[in-house]
């Protein structure tokens, strides 16, 4: 696409986003919340498992944590919600390194087990710890903002998440997203040319699950109501299909996924749970015939049309 | 005393099914290198068929049983073929479809079976005075021989005969083994449907006692994978010896530290393992 065509689109979408709480009413503006949320999260997943080849099973995990220490901080300190994402998205970096420090050395399989290993024994803490998260009756916490409005809390959203994408867009760009591509395609050529293949993807894995602890917090603080849910593997699975409909290894992917994802998820909420099921069974199909997700299609109907 | 005994009983059952199910997983990882995430589905699946054939239609427990393994066994044959096969020499993309698979097959026993816990008839009634000094259920005993024996007889399989030796060449080098006359394809189909008829045949011996529910899995999937890492990826032996520990441990753990920390005892061990020895008891050296 030329230049210019490409910036008008990106003016117009711009426009699009920073109108559209002035036109829906408040139950799309809900979903356009929570939209925003999927979208940090599966780009993030995506700046890992899309461009180093490292699936982690614990990115809702992170979430949970940045959530969790955020709602317990504002409950036990009365920490402003918003300095209480930041502190959230700290811990979640550690954790990060300590977990990736741990399994990133060993490779794929062994970071995917860990991981999800890793998920699991956090949501058995929370739900055992109960007299201190409340377990499964879930932890009520603070509003994002002092005042209560959806509008600012989507504007809020809106501008994090449009700086998580910037910072992923830089890091694709860098030296530093060419050194995770290279790692992803050839490790043992990666590091011939003196990659530091460990160092390279530990790097992935603390970001993304930094920018997951930070998504968690807003959401959670969002929905003042925290439960042992949204580290567990539903959420999981939600990031993991949005990223791989939208096409994995793209920027644009993970976007296009969320919103189609969460838009269908409210056309088809009268079936109840069974989304869930649907969203797998298209997520399967994407997996068999188009494992480049929508965005794969889009650019091949693009060549075949320019050819 | 008399507790211990028990615990250790108990430990023991666990472990001996916990090594079945992990051997499943072992298999698959051995020979295609792919980690089956829908295996515990796969448990869950053949105890509903296992209640199914024995409630529904009427046939003999045992009976039952082995035609719901039978069909799981099939059911891998299908999944190999249709969403495993063309992800080969592609480890990410592998497991992402069987963790998808998962989650479908979750959903989809929700929406066929609901979300009651469901069971078939026990094998055996009435319990047995162990040790002199407490009674254990004659099912519990049953389902630990039945347990050592599709362990033995898989362990004869591998090790003796040609189709062990065919898969046992696949493992060591595919390529190798291509050249001298084996279709790779053939074994890896083979192999995974077998990987997943043994986390049927963990599923239809345990359903008696601990009832399905469509959530059961992911605890099932998970303590295979630690007690495949705990043995080391790829060694069989390593799996037994590993499911014992971790089935001991376990039950040990949660009656004298707390029994809703029974899963967190299996995370320790597969922490402890990655930080002390990746490469698991008996694993390869190179991975």
């Amino acid at each position: 696409m030329p230049r210019r065509r490409t910036q008008t689109l990106q003016l117009l979408m711009a426009l699009g986003l920073a109108l559209f709480p002035f036109f829906a009413g408040d139950y799309w503006l809900h979903t356009g919340i929570i939209c925003l949320f999927y979208i940090m999260m599966a780009s993030s997943w995506n700046l890992l498992a899309g461009y180093t080849g490292q699936v982690s099973f614990a990115h809702a995990a992170f979430a949970g944590v940045g959530a969790y220490v955020s709602g317990l901080a504002a409950i036990h300190f009365h920490l402003p919600p918003l300095l209480g994402a930041l502190l959230g998205m700290a811990v979640a970096a550690f954790l990060g390194l300590l977990l990736g420090v741990l399994c990133i050395r060993m490779g794929g399989i062994y970071l995917s087990l860990t991981t999800l290993a890793f998920s699991e024994m956090l949501r058995i803490i929370i739900d055992n710890e109960y007299e201190f998260t409340r377990g499964t009756m879930g932890l009520s916490v603070p509003f994002i903002l002092p005042v209560y409005s959806k509008t600012t809390a989507y504007f809020l959203m809106g501008a994090v998440t449009v700086a998580v994408l910037c910072v992923i867009r830089s890091i694709v760009r860098s030296d530093l997203g060419t050194a995770f591509r290279a790692v992803q395609n050839d490790e043992t050529a990666a590091a011939s040319l003196g990659i530091h293949v460990v160092k390279v993807r530990l790097a992935a894995f603390v970001i993304s699950s930094t920018m997951a602890g930070l998504a968690g917090a807003l959401y959670g603080h969002y929905h003042q109501l925290i439960t042992p849910e949204i580290l567990s593997l539903n959420l999981m699975f939600f990031v993991l299909a949005i990223a791989v409909i939208g096409g994995m290894g793209t920027f644009v992917g993970p976007i296009v996924g969320a919103i189609f994802l969460e838009f269908l998820s409210e056309y088809i909420r009268i079936y109840g749970q069974f989304h869930v099921l649907l969203f797998g069974l298209i997520a399967l199909a994407v997996c068999r015939f188009a494992p480049q997700g929508l965005m794969g299609l889009w650019q091949r109907r693009m060549r075949a049309l320019s050819s | 005393m008399q507790d211990l005994l028990l615990y250790c009983t108990n430990g023991l059952l666990l472990g001996v099914i916990y090594a079945l199910s992990a051997l499943g997983v072992s298999l698959i990882v051995g020979i295609m290198n792919v980690i089956n995430f829908s295996h515990g589905e796969l448990y869950v699946l053949a105890g509903y068929f296992s209640a199914l054939f024995a409630r529904a239609l009427g046939l003999p427990v045992l009976a039952g049983a082995g035609l719901a393994v039978a069909v799981v066994f099939l059911f891998g044959l299908l999944v190999e073929r249709t969403l495993i096969r063309n992800t080969y020499g592609n480890d990410m993309a592998s497991l992402i479809i069987t963790f998808v698979l998962s989650i479908v097959l979750q959903n989809a026993y929700l929406l066929i079976f609901g979300p009651y816990p469901q069971k078939p008839p026990n094998w055996v009634d009435g319990s047995t005075r162990l040790f002199g000094l407490f009674y254990y259920g004659n099912q519990r005993l049953a389902a630990l021989g039945a347990g050592a024996v599709v362990i033995a007889v898989l362990f004869l399989v591998v090790k003796k005969t040609w189709f062990g030796k065919t898969v046992r060449a696949v493992a060591q080098d595919r390529e190798m083994a291509a050249m001298v006359g084996v279709n790779p394809d053939g074994v890896n189909m083979l192999s995974f449907a077998l990987g997943c008829a043994l986390a049927a045949a963990a599923g239809v011996i345990l359903a008696p006692i601990f009832p399905v529910t469509p959530t059961v899995s992911v605890g099932v999937s998970l303590t295979a994978f630690i007690v495949v890492v705990l043995g080391g990826m790829g060694s069989l032996g390593g799996c037994v010896i590993g499911g014992l520990i971790l089935g001991l441990v376990q039950n040990l753990g949660s009656a004298y530290v707390s029994s809703g920390y029974k899963h967190f005892f299996g995370f320790f061990i597969l922490l402890l393992v990655l930080t002390v020895r990746p490469t698991g008891l008996f694993g390869r050296k190179q991975l």
